[in-house]
């Protein structure tokens, strides 16, 4: 974009009044701050220092012309999430929001502690006993669900929901609006009925699938995607961007149980707050591993008496998601700033190997396939770089086998035990954005690229891995569906900004590409497994 | 979807007429890249004030939009969007629209 100086009109403007109109100030910024935490903070961050989408405050938008910034407003950005706000909010509310933008620092991380959460829980089913106990709805197998965070053309509205469909049939079968976008969808592995729903806005939604309908939910934090359930479906925890903290709640009840404030020394030697990465419960143990963003820490939390916490220290530069390999007890964790994974063994609860991993790795839910007895595991990278690969690696020996080239930057690879192709979603911004390339397995080149339209990304297959889910994000408005092995298109499915799809197969392959059959054996294998 | 029709469509389009004929394809490029962002393919937002434009009439789309050109019909908006598109272009995306089922 093109960067334009400020004309010194607005400055003396902006002198000339305050004098007469203290008040009246204090007032417009009021309604600005509204206005920004109503419409922007779900994406920008509650505290103006980015999220999904940049951050907006002083210091980042010095310098930049307000009438540009309101056209921006006005139109939204052409492939980004950035919607249009013409019609929405009126001129005089869109020159004072990007008054308030262009004057406020980023805020100190404002808190949301475990009273805040407590207060936030809301019951929409009081009696769950009275639920019926099978679905409402035809299906062969609960794990037949995939769920999709349909984030809604403004992140929120009408079109924010959480939508469920059986991959059989590629109906939908029922859809759970959300308020802000959906963001994130996990199952509980022990009680196949409920489904977690996490959006932008940290609330999370206890979902009963059997009948499609939220039955509780809780706001866990201001901003921050990291969800997990713990092996036994008795827990989750939740970690946020804003405020720094994580908490463990009740699966069943959504109650807060504990809170943990997250900081840490930095790979350099520094003490810092951290954001909240990813958050994984595994089937090898009873335990969440939690990622500390900037702290460059991975957090070992026993489910048991305190939960008491092992930390594993100079895992990584900016450590964002991850994924399971060996029987959930192995953990792939993704470092952007330094473009490693770092592998880590969940049971000595040490770091294994720092593995190359391309250019600012983003792992997605993460995939690994065994391929002539060897586990291998794929990673996305969504950093534009000069050179654009997906890295393969050997999960065994912890040894990198290939970086293969891909179109561009990348978020998340899709894999099934069952279907010959792994899935990458490309993301640079321009038509690539509307592909998604697929790898053979064995050969580990690229062998087809399909355009989806829209901004395709978050590549899922069905549980049974016949059938391939693509979001075409953004403007697409509809998740395309494939046949995993001819690469026909089969249906489409229309919703508002589809993002994230979740597999409810997910629970029993533990990470996309392995087979439930080894999953099974792993998980009688592990210390203090249920019979 | 409709894709085989709108294939054959195309085909018949690329046959019976010369140079500069109507392109769904080359209304589809330019709907996804000017229109959609406000106005959705099938349907905008539900949270949205924009009108769909599936399925709506291609010589009204196409009076509609050289009008919000030439500036003979007023809109902040639609005045600078549609400034950006051709004749060619205005043929094309109406006729992607106008093909399209809301």
């Amino acid at each position: 974009m093109k960067k334009i100086t400020p004309p010194f009109a607005t400055a003396i403007f902006a002198v000339l009044l305050w004098p007469a109109s203290l008040s009246a100030a204090d007032a417009g910024h009021d309604a600005a701050h509204t206005l920004y935490q109503n419409n922007c903070a779900s994406c920008h961050g509650s505290d103006h220092g980015g999220y999904l989408a940049p951050a907006l405050n002083a210091e980042t938008l010095k310098g930049r012309s307000p009438t540009a910034l309101r056209t921006i407003v006005m139109a939204g950005s052409f492939d980004t999430l950035m919607p249009p706000f013409y019609g929405k909010l009126t001129d005089d509310q869109i020159r004072g929001l990007v008054k308030h933008l262009q004057t406020t620092p980023k805020l100190p991380n404002p808190p949301f502690t475990i009273d805040d959460m407590k207060a936030s829980l809301k019951v929409y089913v009081s009696d769950e006993s009275q639920l019926p106990d099978k679905p409402s709805y035809a299906i062969d197998s609960m794990d037949d669900i995939i769920g999709v965070a349909a984030r809604g053309k403004y992140g929120r509205g009408e079109g924010a929901r959480a939508i469920f469909i059986n991959s059989k049939t590629h109906q939908k079968i029922g859809e759970i609006p959300t308020g802000t976008a959906a963001h994130i969808i996990d199952y509980n592995p022990a009680k196949p009925r409920w489904a977690y729903v996490k959006t932008d806005t940290a609330e999370i939604f206890k979902v009963d699938l059997y009948t499609m309908q939220a039955v509780r939910s809780i706001k866990t934090g201001w901003n921050g995607p990291g969800m997990g359930v713990s092996r036994d479906g008795n827990y989750l925890m939740a970690g946020s961007f804003v405020p720094h903290n994580a908490v463990i709640l009740n699966a069943d009840t959504l109650e807060p149980l504990k809170t943990f404030e997250l900081e840490g020394i930095d790979p350099d030697g520094k003490q810092v707050s951290s954001d909240s990465g990813m958050i994984i419960g595994t089937p090898f143990a009873d335990i969440f591993a939690i990622a500390l963003e900037n702290a460059g820490q991975v957090w070992i939390i026993d489910l048991k008496d305190d939960f008491p916490v092992t930390r594993i220290t100079d895992v990584g530069r900016h450590l964002h998601d991850a994924f399971l390999t060996h029987g959930g007890q192995k953990l792939m964790v993704a470092s952007y700033d330094d473009s490693i994974v770092a592998a880590i063994d969940l049971k000595e609860r040490k770091l294994i190997k720092k593995l190359e991993a391309g250019c600012v790795p983003h792992v997605g839910g993460g995939s690994a396939v065994v391929v002539d007895g060897r586990t291998l595991g794929f990673g996305t990278n969504f950093g534009d770089c000069d050179k654009t690969v997906v890295s393969v690696w050997d999960l065994d020996n912890m040894e990198v086998v290939k970086q293969i080239p891909v179109a561009g930057g990348t978020e998340s690879p899709a894999a099934h035990a069952n279907a010959p192709y792994v899935a990458v979603d490309i993301i640079s911004k321009d038509r690539r954005a509307r592909t998604v390339q697929l790898i053979d397995k064995k050969t580990l080149e690229i062998v087809k690229t399909l355009d989806v339209g829209g901004h395709a990304y978050f590549p899922e297959y069905s549980s049974d891995g016949r059938f391939l889910y693509v979001s075409a994000g953004y403007n697409g408005d509809e998740v395309v569906v494939y046949d995993a092995t001819s690469l026909q298109k089969v249906a489409s499915i229309s919703m508002e900004s589809p993002a994230g799809i979740f597999s409810h197969g997910r629970v029993r392959y533990m990470t996309r590409g392995l087979s439930p059959d080894e999953m099974a054996t792993a998980l009688a294998n592990s210390p203090g497994a249920k019979p | 979807m409709n894709t085989r029709i709108a294939l054959s469509t195309l085909m018949l389009a690329l046959l019976a007429s010369p140079a500069h004929a109507t392109s769904i394809y080359g209304g589809q490029a330019r709907a996804a890249a000017v229109c959609s962002h406000c106005h959705g393919i099938n349907t905008p937002s539900a949270d949205a004030p924009f009108p769909p434009l599936a399925g709506r009439d291609a010589a009204y789309l196409q009076l509609a939009l050289k009008q919000y050109r030439d500036k003979t019909r007023q809109s902040d908006i639609m005045n600078a969007i549609a400034g950006s598109l051709t004749d060619q272009d205005i043929a094309n995306v109406a006729a992607y629209y106008a093909k399209l089922k809301p």
